[in-house]
């Protein structure tokens, strides 16, 4: 029997190099390269570190435009094995509902499934809120904030870090589990499998596909809307120069200022 | 399978009323952020004349409901069962579901906490509503019942004002640390209390909870200075100096996160996008370059003082004082300035009046 994992992946513009149109207050795509998302990264290197011991089968599902190909090709280039883009114009502007909803239903057309690996967060949106509404309308256990993970017989075993310590639970498959930003070291694409997943294509899947109604996904499926967006301003910090000799200054300054308090 | 249900519009709005908040519990006790949900929560019902409902889930809860009641919550509506105990996604998920959907609240406030957020967007699911993650301010338009969510996005640079005018109820997870925990009332309280005791079916049951391992008790979030070092320590040893300068100045002691790869110090020192943020009174940064996934943990510090060879570090940008020089030379000297300081005469009788 072969595992078979899904891979849950967003295509997100770069973080380092995000350009807001000053007059829109929204995201100037034109001007933002684009990229996998890291902790999606992560994720793909827990499914492939399980098949690493296991034979099992990978399969990237991701909901976004056209260019998220370029995501997909990195992926199969890392060693997946089956690539879905599920993509169609009625998709845009989804909020975490929707998204979940067809990501879903792209999931439960796939013949089978034991273990679904989404990321902690997506570095655009980060709510975390998408593998969770995945896992609720498929109706399974779910493991989040993983910075660990180990399958055995039929059950995953996973750490998973909480705000004041770390949690060790066991689960049967299936499961969907979300893993931590940086909780493992992604491997490399290799170049030969870079070219046959050129080859090989993407499998595209639309709405009718899905069989979904139009009025359930992307925007108009979506609750939530934005009414405003502000930038928030960067505090001005002086930057005042010290030096070695200026430090008692400094420090004068700090408790004059109450940064400091003069204990008895 | 559940089902792939689309998030439904309800027809009669007017008919979800009062304000719910989800009250964490962690280990047997009130999360502290249990607190801070009544209070925003209390603030919301108050402006609109609603009551305000706490969801509390565990084992052996009738204290914590009692607290939660002290602290303001008009109604407490308790589950418990022995097999509560533990946080478990499906079954948490399922109670506090159904008592959404049989209660109609108008908002429903769940902490963005780890554990919080792997609830909420379940719940939304489960009640075909939508959710806004992560808010750090909230208000409530007195005349239309609406929520206004605000919430930090693209990497923290831009404020977003997000509605959901059409769903209910209208829900949010906010973020730990930004709400007051409001003051505790008069002992006994006046709200009301109702513990369900409940039976869990085995099947929803299959996640086991097999160890918990309680951080060490170092808690970054909570300390009024941090003193971190960075790869500019030059190695392991740097970090006894940098301990010293955080028992000078009576706080913890943060990393960057090469040090923690590198087991300079453990992990749970780490400050940034991927260790703890922290928001301190005063912050050091000693040989730290500055790089943006570090920045995103600790800019919202209210001083903060960087050290550090390069003058042109990204730093320098992000800092109040910037000491161009050596750690191994500044942070000895800044210990002596330290220990030297003496306030002057009307300093110190204000430090003594307060201190009274
Ligand atoms: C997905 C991802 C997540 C990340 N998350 C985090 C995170 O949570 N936290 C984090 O910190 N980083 C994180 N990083 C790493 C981050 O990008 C930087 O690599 C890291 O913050 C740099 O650490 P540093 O400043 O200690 O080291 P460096 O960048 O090497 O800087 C060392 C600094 O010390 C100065 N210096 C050298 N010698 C001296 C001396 N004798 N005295 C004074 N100054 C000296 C140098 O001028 C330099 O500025 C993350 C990276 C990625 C890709
Ligand atoms: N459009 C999408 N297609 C596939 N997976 C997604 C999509 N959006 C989010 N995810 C997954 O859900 C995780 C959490 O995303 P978010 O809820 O946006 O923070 C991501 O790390 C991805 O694994």
């Amino acid at each position: 029997m072969v595992l078979e994992i899904v891979v849950m992946v967003k295509q997100v513009p770069d973080s380092q190099e995000v350009v807001i149109d000053p007059v829109t207050m929204n995201l100037n795509r034109s001007l933002t390269r684009n990229v996998t998302n890291k902790a999606d990264e992560n994720a793909l290197e827990a499914a492939l570190s399980i098949k690493d011991k296991t034979p099992a089968k990978i399969t990237i599902v991701s909901m976004g435009p056209p260019q998220t190909e370029s995501t997909m090709i990195e992926c199969l280039a890392r060693g997946a094995d089956r690539a879905v883009l599920v993509s169609d114009r009625a998709f845009g502007g989804a909020d975490t509902y929707p998204t979940g909803l067809t990501v879903a239903s792209a999931i439960s057309k796939l013949e089978h499934f034991d273990v679904i690996i989404a990321g902690e967060e997506s570095s655009d949106s980060s709510t975390g809120h998408v593998g969770p509404g995945v896992a609720e309308f498929l109706g399974i256990e779910q493991i989040t904030y993983c910075s660990k993970i180990e399958y055995s017989k039929g059950h995953i075993t996973a750490e998973r870090e909480l705000e004041d310590g770390t949690e060790v639970v066991r689960c049967p498959v299936p499961v969907l589990i979300t893993m931590l930003l940086g909780s493992n070291f992604p491997r490399r694409q290799s170049l030969r499998r870079k070219i046959d997943a050129t080859k090989k294509g993407i499998e595209l899947w639309n709405l009718e596909k899905l069989g979904l109604q139009p009025e359930w996904v992307g925007v108009r499926g979506s609750p939530t809307i934005v009414r405003r967006m502000q930038s928030i301003k960067e505090r001005e910090r002086a930057g005042k120069r010290i030096t070695i000799e200026t430090i008692p200054e400094m420090v004068k300054e700090l408790y004059e200022k109450n940064i400091l308090k003069v204990k008895k | 399978m559940v089902g792939l249900l689309f998030a439904k519009p309800v027809d009669k709005p007017e008919e979800y009323k009062n304000v719910f908040v989800y009250l964490e519990n962690g280990q047997g006790k009130l999360k502290r952020v249990a607190l801070e949900m009544i209070g925003i929560g209390k603030q919301l019902a108050s402006k609109v004349n609603e009551e305000l409902v706490g969801i509390l889930i565990g084992n052996d809860i009738e204290d914590m409901a009692k607290e939660a009641a002290s602290y303001g919550c008009d109604r407490v509506i308790g589950t418990q069962s022995k097999d509560l105990a533990d946080f478990r996604t499906v079954p948490y998920a399922n109670i506090v579901g159904d008592i959404v959907l049989k209660e109609k609240p108008n908002v429903f406030l769940i902490p963005a906490t780890r554990n919080g957020r792997d609830l909420a967007s379940r719940i939304a699911v489960k009640c075909q509503a939508g959710v806004t993650a992560d808010c750090t301010e909230l208000d409530i338009e007195a005349d239309t019942h609406i929520l206004s969510a605000h919430r930090p996005t693209y990497g923290e640079s831009m404020l977003a004002e997000i509605l959901c005018r059409k769903h209910r109820p209208q829900m949010a997870t906010a973020r730990a640390g930004i709400f007051k925990v409001p003051d505790r009332s008069g002992e006994p309280p006046k709200g009301k209390i109702e513990i369900n005791n409940v039976k869990i079916d085995k099947e929803y049951l299959v996640k086991e909870i097999l160890e918990f391992r309680k951080k060490e008790k170092i808690d970054l979030t909570a300390a009024e200075t941090v003193v971190s070092g960075g790869l500019g320590l030059g190695g392991p040893e740097g970090f006894k100096q940098i301990e010293q300068l955080a028992k000078v100045l009576g706080g913890e002691v943060g990393a960057s996160r090469p040090t923690a790869d590198l087991g300079w110090i453990s992990r749970d020192h780490q400050v940034g996008q991927t260790g703890t943020t922290v928001r301190p009174k005063l912050y050091v940064a000693a040989g730290i370059s500055g790089k943006i996934q570090h920045i995103m943990g600790m800019k919202n510090s209210e001083t903060i003082i960087a050290i550090n060879t390069d003058p042109n570090a990204e730093i320098v940008k992000y800092s109040d004082y910037f000491i161009n020089d050596d750690v191994k030379k500044v942070i000895p000297a800044l210990i002596k300035a330290l220990k030297n300081y003496k306030p002057e005469a009307k300093d110190a009788a204000k430090a003594e009046a307060v201190s009274k």
